[in-house]
């Protein structure tokens, strides 16, 4: 295939293959390309330990099993890997089994899910919490459950895939505005005044970890007395404002928020979703959210080494500092080699390479053999001029790990931009 | 094929895609984020497009056009090759 890799998954999604068990042959031919199946080899490869700050992985780049340093999983307070959530895992297995074994509404809830959804609602200064079983079932149930044909639905653009498919099912229009743009959010609101409107956005946005302008978006939507706003804190729950409790809390209008979402598999250490919202219609979504209504109930397992996690996290600030210490730490050391962090004002910090997916993989490639998992963000999850590592900082890491990150960085990634002439010396 | 024919391809999707257009209302000096699709529709338009036409570019080429005449002048390139 000629130019194979200017070709991107976003190139092969209609399909004229007769039979739905054959893809598309012209997506058979592209994944046959040799410079294509090195791309997709850093996909899935396997790790081999918990996502701890150094760990162990069997590598796809050369099959080599090998120590590296972690930036990549979303164990940000180091909770998944906390010693107290995973002595509480093993008392819920012990207890009640591994699975719920039942959908929420016949079999499936049990004291546990109730008690962790009401200190849910409490952390978040909210009436009530649904759960999910995962965080993109409580974006996509959410939206789906609450939504109909005829209603508005007013997202960032760099909104997440859950969030859009949730208005796809729900049928509601779809509008999207400029990222962080409250003017031009302000004329689409305009635009659909009188129906009912849903504005949503994300406290921190995940492939940049800028964060949203909440304090303008909300005072344009104050203008539309019945545009209600749904803020994503995926990436924001239990490590901005005072007391860890999002975004929202951090710019202090977590009264204008009228939905509240989280996932449990970021900085919560599991894995899961949850909304919380006034007490009506959390009762009213629980009746028809998909994901919530028709799937079984989220691991009792799960669920009782998450309500040690929120516990440990929100007894004192120190997890939180110390993530903050380090990613204070690593940002500056990071600006001193002049790479280009976009607008980052949080702990997902990309550096940004430009359009040259070959420099990507083969700097990707590079730091892996040296002992650093950082893994490369293609188009079309990133603009193509834009293409991208994205580090997740975590409260685990030591100083020793961080330099020795930064030693490779340094070594990879700024050399191989200053070669190439893309940042000064 | 002509140019004007291929515009009429790219219409055809957009009316099959956006909501409340009538054909003299698409112009194709106007984008069709002028038109009110988002980018999700400006994805649906262009894949059918480009499958009607029997044509295939890769979408990180056709990251700076802007109007719908520079997106049927993409297209043009293609089908004369």
């Amino acid at each position: 295939m000629e130019d194979a890799l200017k070709y991107s998954l976003a190139d092969f999604f209609l399909t004229d293959s007769k039979n739905v068990l054959e893809p598309p042959a012209d997506f058979e031919e592209w994944m046959r390309e040799p410079s294509v199946k090195v791309g997709f080899s850093f996909y899935e490869q396997k790790l081999l330990a918990a996502p701890r700050s150094s760990t162990e992985i069997l590598s796809n780049v050369d099959g080599q099993r090998r120590r590296v340093i972690n930036l990549m999983s979303y164990n940000y307070l180091g909770l998944s890997t906390h010693p107290e959530v995973i002595e509480a895992a093993i008392e819920g297995l012990k207890k009640y089994g591994l699975g719920a074994s039942g959908a929420p509404l016949l079999s499936g809830t049990y004291d546990l899910h109730v008690e962790f959804a009401r200190r849910l609602a409490e952390f978040k200064g909210k009436e009530d919490c649904i759960l999910f079983s995962s965080g993109l079932g409580g974006n996509l149930g959410a939206i789906q459950g609450l939504l109909r044909k005829g209603d508005a639905l007013i997202m960032d653009e760099k909104c997440h895939k859950s969030l859009v498919d949730g208005g796809t099912l729900a049928g509601a229009k779809m509008f999207l505005f400029r990222h962080n743009d409250a003017a031009h959010l302000d004329e689409l609101l305009a635009k659909n005044a009188g129906k009912r409107i849903l504005v949503v956005v994300e406290g921190v946005y995940s492939m940049d970890g800028d964060l949203a302008k909440l304090p303008e978006i909300v005072a344009v939507c104050e203008r539309y007395p019945d545009a209600a706003i749904y803020i994503d804190e995926a990436h924001s729950s239990l490590m901005f404002g005072k007391t860890g409790r999002g975004v929202a809390e951090h710019f202090n209008l977590e009264d204008k928020i009228g939905i509240s979402f989280g996932t449990l598999s970021k900085s919560f250490g599991g894995v899961g979703g949850f909304i919380c919202s006034n007490a009506r219609i959390i009762r009213y979504l629980k009746g028809y959210s998909s994901p919530f209504h028709f799937s079984c109930s989220p691991s009792p397992v799960v669920v009782a080494g998450l309500m040690k996690a929120l516990e440990v996290a929100t007894r004192d600030s120190s997890l939180r500092d110390k993530l903050w210490a380090n990613t204070k730490y690593f940002k500056e050391k990071l600006d001193t080699l002049r790479l280009d962090l976009g607008d980052t004002e949080s702990q997902v910090i990309p550096i940004i390479i430009g359009a040259s997916g070959e420099m990507l993989y083969e700097m990707a490639a590079s730091m892996q053999t040296k002992g650093l998992f950082l893994q490369p963000v293609d188009f079309p999850a990133v603009p193509a001029e834009s293409r991208r590592f994205r580090i997740s900082m975590s409260a685990q890491l030591t100083k020793e790990e961080m330099d020795e990150a930064l030693n490779i960085i340094e070594d990879v990634v700024a050399k191989g931009m200053r070669t190439a002439g893309l940042i000064g010396k | 094929m002509t140019r004007d024919e291929v515009i009429a391809v790219i219409k055809r999707n957009i009316l099959d895609n956006l909501e409340d257009l009538d054909e003299g209302s698409i112009d194709p000096e106007k984008s069709m984020k002028d038109l009110g699709a988002n980018s999700l529709d400006i994805i649906e338009v262009v894949s059918c497009s480009m499958r009607e036409l029997n044509i295939k570019i890769p979408r990180t080429e056709l990251a700076d056009v802007k109007t719908i005449g520079q997106l049927a002048d993409k297209f043009m390139e293609q089908i004369g090759k």
